[in-house]
């Protein structure tokens, strides 16, 4: 019988001892100095599904089947903010970028960014009417990369920040059909530039040495359906410049991004 | 935090072992001293346990006791099938993973009662991406030294015994960083154990229970290894393993052939990196085993496999396919 008890005492002492502390921590166990690179993966996706150029995706939520062939978008004013709540602005002039499926264009860097524990990213979507209304000058090289990208109308009519074209079939379209969505600000009388703020999962550490990378997820199906907005291709399957269904896609763009993961301190060593 | 984190576990140890030897000093639960009696020595614990998450790190197992025979050297192959996925999304590509061990383990007597327990794990593992290039590493595992004490210990000649006859051994002991961790490895999205070890000291609790009766038994066993954080300010998730065997042993001539069968498990907590987890590290993995050990005068023979019965890896983000092992022993 004494076995018995013996047993249990030790199981018992054994799980108590097997009992760990899960406490979430930040880092406390090195010291940040100077200055490191944040780069930004842009993994795009459909649903939970990875995005592929001319491969149909499953049918969303309002019955349509896309066939995405280009999916690009701008984004810009990288900010970052760290444990204490202080924000650090990317310059502005180097803070502008495309995202292009087509061109494999899925990273951003951001060097130079002061050491330190940040917890939150913030960014924007297109063009923001500040660096609009700067004019052609103002936009240096820029406004030959979004040509390049297909991302521009004209000046005047101002830049594409989102560039999402396939084809797609639907109950009542059997047929593939052609859709194309170009999302912007239409020059200066409407606004569609938002902005995006992630909460990170885990915090990033930056400093000599460490240049950690923040993974986004970003699920293209948001642009036809997002939370508030539900938009039909069966009912317009070309919006460009459209006063009503133009400002929902642009929400609807806000609600692509989630982070997957980050990665600490990899990278150049 | 470091220094306060070695004190901690050292502090677990101590209690571990005064736990041990306070029960051991009184031996209460003095037997007679063994005879020597090869057939009936059932200790099977066999199982490897390793690290899915750093499996190639830890040296691949955990599995100090063997089969059959207490105390006994001999060569272990280890060898694991996983798949891991190369991406976030659901249809992002599966990648192979092969992680191969070979290790030269024994069971070594101290005392009558004490023993030490030695693993050195020589690692060579293989992936393969999606775009058909192969990744491999090789070289030296993690080597792990314990010690076991028993508190309960039972006659070899169990045969003639109308009782079960128990064992008890509590251990503890160390796994050095002599696998080689490499950071770059643990990049991307992909298993971040694909490692030839964890890069840390790390402590082991153990503990082997079980009983026979006549010609068969049950063997069951408890292991918990806490490991700390690495030069590399990477930390992997402490592990706890568990499992029970049922065996019955058949003799033909001069052989004795133990068939097994058992079930195993494993959890893993989440991984950090600068005291900060590492999301899709943490992990649990439920697993069905069978086995065949086979005995000819001192050598012993054993064939181990393993399947998953349920998983949750890394997010499921990681999957065992299966495992296998071969082992020759020599009784000491």
């Amino acid at each position: 019988m004494k076995y018995y008890n013996l047993a249990i005492v030790a199981v018992f002492s054994f799980f108590l001892i097997s009992c760990s502390s899960d406490e979430d921590g930040t880092n406390d166990s090195i010291e940040l100095t100077g200055s490191g690179e944040v780069s930004i993966t842009f993994d795009n996706g459909f649903a939970d599904n990875d995005l592929v150029l001319g491969s149909a995706n499953a049918a969303n939520a309002n019955g349509e089947t896309l066939t995405v062939t280009r999916f690009s978008y701008i984004v810009s004013n990288f900010r970052l903010v760290n444990k204490d709540g202080e924000k650090y602005v990317f310059p502005k002039d180097e803070s502008y970028f495309i995202i292009s499926q087509e061109t494999e264009a899925d990273d951003v860097e951001l060097p130079e960014i002061p050491a330190g524990e940040y917890t939150t990213l913030v960014f924007g979507i297109g063009v923001d009417q500040e660096k609009y209304l700067q004019g052609a000058e103002g936009q240096g090289d820029f406004v030959t990369l979004a040509e390049e990208n297909n991302m521009m109308w004209s000046w005047q009519a101002g830049y594409k920040f989102l560039n999402f074209e396939g084809n797609f079939t639907s109950e009542t379209v059997a047929d593939p059909t052609d859709f194309k969505i170009h999302m912007g600000s239409h020059g200066s009388s409407l606004d569609n530039y938002k902005e995006v703020t992630l909460q990170l999962p885990s915090n990033i550490l930056v400093s000599d040495g460490m240049d950690p990378n923040i993974h986004l997820k970003i699920d293209a199906g948001k642009i036809l359906v997002g939370a508030t907005n539900s938009i039909e291709l069966s009912e317009k399957s070309v919006i460009m410049v459209d006063a009503e269904k133009s400002p929902q896609i642009a929400v609807n763009v806000t609600e692509m991004f989630v982070v997957d993961h980050v990665h600490n301190a990899n990278g150049h060593e | 935090m470091n220094v306060l984190q070695n004190i901690k576990t050292l502090y677990f140890l101590l209690i571990f072992n005064s736990i041990a030897f306070s029960y051991a000093n009184n031996r209460p639960f003095d037997v007679d001293p063994p005879r020597y009696c090869l057939e009936h020595f059932h200790f099977l614990e066999d199982d490897f346990f390793c690290d899915t998450c750093g499996c190639g790190s830890s040296g691949g197992s955990m599995g100090y006791g063997t089969a059959l025979n207490k105390n006994f050297m001999g060569l272990r192959y280890i060898g694991q099938e996983y798949r891991s996925r190369d991406g976030i999304f659901n249809n992002s590509p599966w990648i192979n993973e092969n992680f191969n061990t070979v290790q030269a383990w024994g069971n070594f007597p101290v005392t009558k009662r004490a023993i030490v327990n030695i693993i050195l794990p020589y690692q060579f593992h293989n992936r393969i991406f999606p775009d058909n290039t192969e990744q491999k590493i090789n070289g030296l595992g993690d080597i792990s030294v314990l010690a076991f004490y028993s508190l309960i210990k039972a006659t070899p000649d169990s045969i003639i015994s109308i009782k079960p006859e128990h064992y008890l051994q509590l251990g503890g002991g160390l796994k050095l960083p002599t696998g080689k961790y490499d950071k770059a490895n643990n990049t991307g999205s992909v298993n971040p154990s694909f490692q030839l070890g964890n890069g840390s000291w790390d402590y082991i609790l153990a503990m082997n229970y079980g009983f026979s009766y006549r010609n068969w038994g049950i063997s069951t066993m408890f292991n918990y290894t806490i490991k700390t954080k690495n030069p590399k300010d990477y930390q992997f998730g402490n592990q706890f393993n568990y499992g029970i065997n049922a065996f019955k042993t058949y003799y033909v001539s001069d052989l004795a052939f133990t068939p097994i069968i058992g079930l195993a498990g494993e959890n893993y907590a989440s991984n950090r990196e600068f005291d900060m987890k590492v999301a899709n590290t943490k992990g649990t993995i439920f697993l069905g085993k069978l086995s065949l050990e086979t005995a000819y005068q001192n050598y012993s023979l054993g064939l181990v496999g393993m399947v998953p019965i349920d998983q949750n890896l890394n997010n499921g983000k990681v999957a065992l396919k299966h495992r296998v092992s071969v082992y020759l022993n020599i009784n000491l």
